[in-house]
């Protein structure tokens, strides 16, 4: 009989019509659409934020409207010619996958041209009106804060563009390989790029670090090891309490944050070896429902403030902040976020070896089968238990950084929500996949913090532009579960793999899950 | 000289009695069959033995020492390997990966050397996709190693299956019906390959229905019904005895066969 769990987490099956998507394909389609969508944003951005005094930038609307003759404005109908050409690239490409007609190679040739040309062009703009500002052709400048991050957004969709169009083999073969290239300049560029809404952008960039090592950390327990870990939340806490306990004044320890991290990881897999021993016996929803638990448990220990340790609802506060090498964390906070990111670099390496090793396959083997992973030799209660005590480890590690940021903890940043949202991430992303986890978070977190807190302001604009006032007066806040929902549903409807299905997914989801290999063998037997 | 021994072994599920009271050795080198009717307790005694089900009482030995109520992964690295009646291979993984997982017990790396990736983890590594290309070349499945189990065909699934088994260095193998859905070829490719692993002194234990398969290669035959050991010999023993032929047959049919 299917466990629940397991078919929670792996849909049965798919229409076999469907073609194949490899996980290069898969690939190729996140850097095409990828591209389009930052485009969009760069192009975009200017337009729907308000100008304010501060700082000097580009926008192409500034561009237009300060040089009504001069070169700067024939910059910017090129580049909107090439933005138009690429922002549609996908959905030509879409056209032709559904006719089943291969891609003309002339499409790709005039696409690659036209992001090195917008990239061209973006710079020299850039350059025209922030180096030269004084120049008389383009007039006064109007300010823009958020112009900078425009130039680098767009900047960087071209480049994407001109990697998916330009080497769409390489990328279909070597997809990690494209991501690294892509996404570590991205990711360690990332605070300065939005260097102009400074406190925003380090919260936000070192919030898709934490949430990118808890995915990785839980993807070990549900995606390499198959079980349903719904309070994951619980030992995120574990990491963030321990920090906060020893590097606060609250029982006037101070330890530095390089050896919390440890310690967070090591008391956080402390805890989920605890929690595993007795319950790992368990399968599928039993487990899940003991995590859930678990994952209850803990905040409310913390809410009554057990052995006067945790500070009640009020929680742990002034926890802190390091300084290493002279830069005072507290101060400089894009530092937290580069820590971060060469500890998810650190983990995903790490994580990667694992999955590779005789570990990584005792984890898939008892995923596929218990029964007979038991009968293969191995010990599946250490093997899940190890799982359980690594992803517990990653989530104390991300803990303790994530105490040490934001200075004061309490019961409520751990609620259900989090566990929540950490297992939406690996399901949109892909479950089983490292690349497809990285790729979910950043779009989750994107979500969360620039697109439902903006839409209120871009569907005001919108309004005001087409002459709708109803839709300025929508608060979408209150639809923010909703949105959320409705996402997830079309993402299992559309692509039940995640963005990046592992490559195990594809070949369950092309093949029509086990119905179909059962039927064969009844047919055979 | 006895290798397995199983002793009075009753396995009783509610008020079903499943195995009752059977006892039966297996020597070392010898090819066993165990026969009977569908329901007769033959797959529940191997479970029983594999340490899948606990038995209700009963005692099974290896080599002399008592390995009743021991974990099934534990009793696979003492030695008994087994293939399943309903192929369950790990589906999503390779044929190579299917064996490797059978050398993982034995394999000499630490977690911490597979964390950091250490030359003895490499080493470790190298070591066993070796051996396990080796048991793939063997059953005739090194064209498939990168394959995926599920995509083999039917009769290369159950020989993996074998090779798994084989992986985890036994002693004695216990096949669930490994000639089941097998056509005529596969099957004397099958039990050709018995042979093999018995002329390496691997004892083999089997169930099967194909009377075939057993007659021809089985060196013993126990036969079960309703959960009894009702006799066990030689094959043309077991063939003309008349209580098997009564078991799978009927009452008037064992009568006139003993009459004619």
């Amino acid at each position: 009989m299917r466990r629940l769990g397991r078919g929670l987490l792996r849909p049965a099956s798919e229409p076999a019509e469907r073609p194949a998507r490899g996980s290069g394909t898969g690939t190729f389609w996140i850097f095409s659409i990828g591209s389009s969508l930052v485009l969009l944003m760069g192009w975009l951005l200017p337009w729907f934020v308000q100008p304010t005094s501060s700082g000097v930038g580009f926008s192409p609307m500034d561009v237009v409207t300060s040089s009504p003759t001069g070169i700067g404005t024939l910059c910017v109908y090129v580049l909107a010619v090439t933005m138009v050409m690429l922002v549609i690239a996908p959905v030509a490409e879409l056209v032709y996958r559904m006719r089943k007609q291969p891609v003309p190679m002339r499409f790709d040739r005039v696409r690659v041209v036209a992001a090195a040309v917008g990239l061209l062009l973006t710079v020299v703009v850039f350059l025209l009106t922030r180096i030269i500002q004084e120049e008389p052709l383009f007039g006064p400048i109007r300010a823009h804060t958020i112009t900078d991050s425009a130039v680098w957004l767009t900047m960087f969709g071209y480049i994407m563009a001109a990697v998916a169009y330009g080497a769409r083999d390489w990328v279909s073969r070597r997809p990690t390989v494209a991501f690294a290239a892509l996404g570590l300049p991205f990711g360690l560029l990332l605070p300065l790029m939005f260097h102009q809404a400074p406190n925003f952008i380090y919260w936000a960039a070192a919030s898709l670090a934490i949430y990118t090592l808890l995915a990785l950390g839980l993807n070990v327990v549900v995606g390499f090891a198959g079980l349903l870990d719904l309070g994951y939340a619980a030992f995120f806490a574990i990491g963030a309490y321990t920090c906060a306990s020893l590097a606060s004044p609250k029982h006037s320890i101070h330890l530095p944050l390089w050896v919390l991290i440890f310690l967070g990881a090591a008391v956080a897999s402390m805890f989920g070896a605890l929690l595993g021993a007795p319950t790992l016996r368990l399968r599928g929803d039993y487990l899940a429902i003991v995590t859930l638990g678990f994952g209850e448990i803990i905040p409310d220990l913390a809410t009554n403030n057990v052995g006067n340790l945790t500070g009640g609802p009020d929680g742990i506060s002034s926890i802190d902040q390091p300084i290493l090498f002279g830069i005072h964390f507290g101060i400089n906070k894009e530092w937290y976020y580069w820590a971060l990111f060469v500890l998810v670099i650190v983990v995903v390496i790490l994580l990667r070896n694992l999955e590779r090793s005789r570990v990584g396959r005792a984890w898939v083997a008892l995923r596929e089968d218990e029964v007979a992973a038991a009968a293969t030799g191995i010990n599946t209660t250490a093997t899940k238990l190890l799982a359980f005590a690594i992803g517990a480890s990653i989530s104390g590690l991300a803990g303790a950084f994530y105490g040490s940021i934001v200075t004061i903890v309490s019961p409520d940043d751990f609620a259900f929500a989090v566990s929540v949202s950490i297992l939406s991430i690996i399901v949109l992303g892909g479950i089983g996949n490292i690349t497809g986890v990285i790729v979910g978070s950043f779009v989750l977190t994107l979500v969360i913090f620039w697109v439902l807190p903006n839409l209120n302001e871009w569907s005001g604009t919108l309004g005001q532009t087409i002459n709708v006032p109803s839709l300025s007066n929508i608060d979408y806040s209150k639809y923010t579960y909703i949105i959320y929902g409705i996402a997830l549903v079309a993402m299992m409807l559309l692509r039940p793999g995640g963005l990046l299905p592992s490559r195990a997914r594809q070949i369950e989801l092309k093949s029509g899950g086990e119905e179909e290999s059962l039927a064969a063998v009844q047919g055979r037997a | 000289m006895p290798l397995v021994e199983v002793d009075n072994m009753v396995k009783r599920f509610g008020g079903l009695l499943a195995v009752n009271d059977v006892s039966f050795v297996i020597d070392s080198g010898e090819i066993v069959s165990m026969i009977g009717p569908n329901g007769a307790g033959k797959t529940t005694a191997f479970n029983c033995i594999t340490g899948l089900y606990p038995s209700t009482s009963g005692d099974v030995r290896l080599d002399g020492r008592s390995i009743t109520g021991q974990p099934p992964h534990r009793i696979t690295r003492l030695g008994i390997a087994r293939t399943f009646q309903n192929i369950r291979l790990f589906s999503f993984m390779t044929a190579l990966d299917n064996v490797m997982v059978g050398a993982h017990w034995w394999m000499t790396s630490h977690v911490w050397d597979s964390v950091v990736k250490s030359p003895r983890a490499r080493r470790d590594e190298r070591r066993v996709t070796d051996r396990a290309h080796d048991l793939l070349d063997k059953l005739g499945l090194s064209r498939y190693a990168g394959s995926y189990a599920r995509e083999l065909p039917y009769g290369l699934q159950r020989r993996l299956e074998i090779a798994r088994a084989l992986a985890t260095r036994p002693r004695v193998l216990l096949l669930d019906e490994p000639a089941a859905g097998l056509n005529p070829q596969e099957k004397k490719e099958l039990m050709a390959l018995i042979g093999r692993l018995r002329q390496e002194g691997l004892t083999i234990f089997l169930i099967e229905h194909d009377m075939k398969v057993v007659m021809e290669i089985s060196d013993r035959i126990v036969v079960l019904d309703h959960g009894v050991k009702i006799t066990e010999g030689k094959p043309v023993e077991v063939r003309n005895n008349p209580q098997v032929i009564e078991a799978y047959l009927g009452q008037g049919a064992a009568e006139r066969m003993a009459g004619a």
